[in-house]
């Protein structure tokens, strides 16, 4: 294959149409770069690319930079890339777009951000509330040995907690509606699933 | 204005002081708060849109909105991404009619629906424009003088709706005026409306240590005795995470963090047990010792 070529293939028109599609992507379309989202954005310094960055790399059809880059998992939803956008763009939404794409794409191990997330949400499910002290132990174990040394660090943050009884070990309550709740969750995910 | 209250699962753990606190004051106010919407269940937090995209979570969280619909009063919120949850999915309920119909399917499928009659409202709403400041000064039997307090409303408390809501959504102010009721002085705080890097810890943890010590610098830099907050995730990371920031960073805080209904509870001379100071990281007790407060 040519230089050329390869430059060519780099932008993939359907890539952008596919991100155009997913929940709240069309958006993106909107963006005219004008930067204030980087301005404004707390997690910029960390990022790979910038938020505007970003929606150029979706808009160009960049699918390598897109899929490689940690932007969508340093959002906080502060929401103030949100309250600025001069387009009425829903960062914050599109941002929650992203992460299902990429969490579905690529797997939930592909980032910490997407495992905690849905270990987040499996223990949410299961008893209609969250139990913190027991998605912390659930998270380190689905991430594997490696993390067990990033749970160590944290370990000066997490005994004054227990000690204070800000993590209860015990379990927290569970709701009644438990079944009527994955019930409703499973409709809007057809639904959701439907209208995209 | 009565109301049913949302507790929110922090409530049961990282923020249990706001809940106890939060129940004190409410009774001294005489807040026509009547207990917990039955069987609520987790909003999502800032995650589970992240696993199931927006839609469904905000299904999950409209689940809260028909269980207190059927109580036929308005929703009492504390916690500030509770409140951007359940507050932002009963706006689009107002306002689109497909986003309604759609998410009252979903709802069917649990034998619910949700007619969008309710408000929700957050606590530092109803204190300020409902109970009003002339009540809260009038209930302040230790005014708070000389207590120098950084008041950090929270990002998701003013952004929830994305437009103006009670309060500024960039330089927030209801919370100074509140703390100033009770006597005490709210120092300058730009930070006021900044993001702590919220449920991060784990994910990218360098973000916590970097945006919640720009917090912690802020309110020092200011001033303030005592940083104060309605939302359990900025109360979580700046007390909890003080310790550890102060060593990455090689500085010294001493900075207590309190829920503002804490905060309230001793300028109301409420008992130790309605103050819940024992769930401080920082302890508060140094610096609230003038108004007697003791362990």
């Amino acid at each position: 294959m040519t230089a050329a070529n390869n430059q060519a293939s780099r932008y993939d028109p359907a890539f952008a149409n596919e991100l155009y599609s997913i929940e709240n992507g069309h958006y993106i379309k909107q963006c005219m770069q004008c930067g204030l989202c980087v301005v404004t954005c707390p997690a910029r310094h960390l990022m790979d690319l910038q938020p505007r960055k970003y929606f150029k790399a979706i808009q160009a059809g960049d699918r390598d930079r897109v899929l490689k880059a940690n932007t969508p998992w340093l959002c906080t939803s502060c929401n103030l890339c949100t309250v600025r956008c001069p387009r009425g763009i829903p960062i914050i939404d599109v941002m929650h777009g992203m992460k299902l794409y990429l969490a579905q794409k690529q797997g939930v191990k592909s980032a910490p951000g997407a495992l905690f997330s849905k270990t987040f949400f499996d223990v949410m499910l299961k008893r209609g509330r969250q139990w913190e002290a027991w998605l912390t132990q659930m998270y380190f174990l689905k991430a594997g040995p490696s993390a067990i040394k990033d749970a160590l660090k944290m370990m000066d943050v997490a005994q004054p907690m227990v000690l204070k009884r800000r993590l209860p070990l015990a379990p927290a309550k569970t709701i009644k509606g438990k079944s009527q709740l994955k019930k409703i969750y499973e409709k809007a995910a057809a639904l959701a699933k439907e209208g995209h | 204005m009565a109301y049913t209250f949302y507790p929110g699962c922090a409530s049961e753990a990282t923020g249990k002081a706001s809940f106890i606190s939060f129940e004190a004051v409410v009774k001294a106010l005489d807040i026509d708060c009547h207990g917990e919407i039955p069987d609520w269940n987790c909003c999502g937090a800032t995650l589970v849109a992240n696993a199931i995209g927006d839609f469904a979570q905000q299904a999950i969280a409209a689940r809260n909105l028909a269980l207190a619909e059927k109580e036929g009063k308005d929703i009492l919120v504390a916690c500030s991404s509770c409140y951007l949850n359940l507050a932002w999915t009963n706006e689009k309920m107002k306002t689109d009619p497909d986003f309604k119909s759609q998410i009252n399917e979903a709802l069917g499928a649990g034998g619910l629906s949700y007619n969008a009659s309710l408000q929700v409202r957050h606590l530092i709403d109803v204190l300020v424009n409902e109970i009003g400041l002339d009540k809260i000064r009038e209930r302040t039997i230790k005014p708070l003088e000389g207590l120098k307090v950084a008041c950090y409303s929270g990002c998701q408390t003013v952004r929830a709706l994305r437009r103006p809501d009670f309060d500024d959504v960039e330089y927030p102010v209801m919370l100074d005026r509140l703390v100033e009721a009770l006597g005490a002085t709210a120092v300058p705080f730009p930070m006021a409306a900044r993001c702590c890097g919220g449920s991060q810890q784990f994910t990218n943890p360098e973000l916590i240590y970097d945006l919640t010590g720009k917090i912690l610098d802020c309110a020092a830099e200011n001033g303030a005795d005592v940083i104060v907050t309605p939302c359990p995730m900025c109360a979580l990371n700046t007390d909890a995470f003080q310790q550890k920031i102060a060593k990455l960073k090689n500085k010294e805080y001493n900075m207590p963090v309190l829920f503002v209904t804490q905060l309230m509870g001793v300028a109301f001379d409420l008992k130790p047990k309605d103050l819940a100071l024992q769930y401080n990281i920082v302890s508060p007790y140094q610096k609230l010792a003038k108004y007697g407060v003791k362990k």
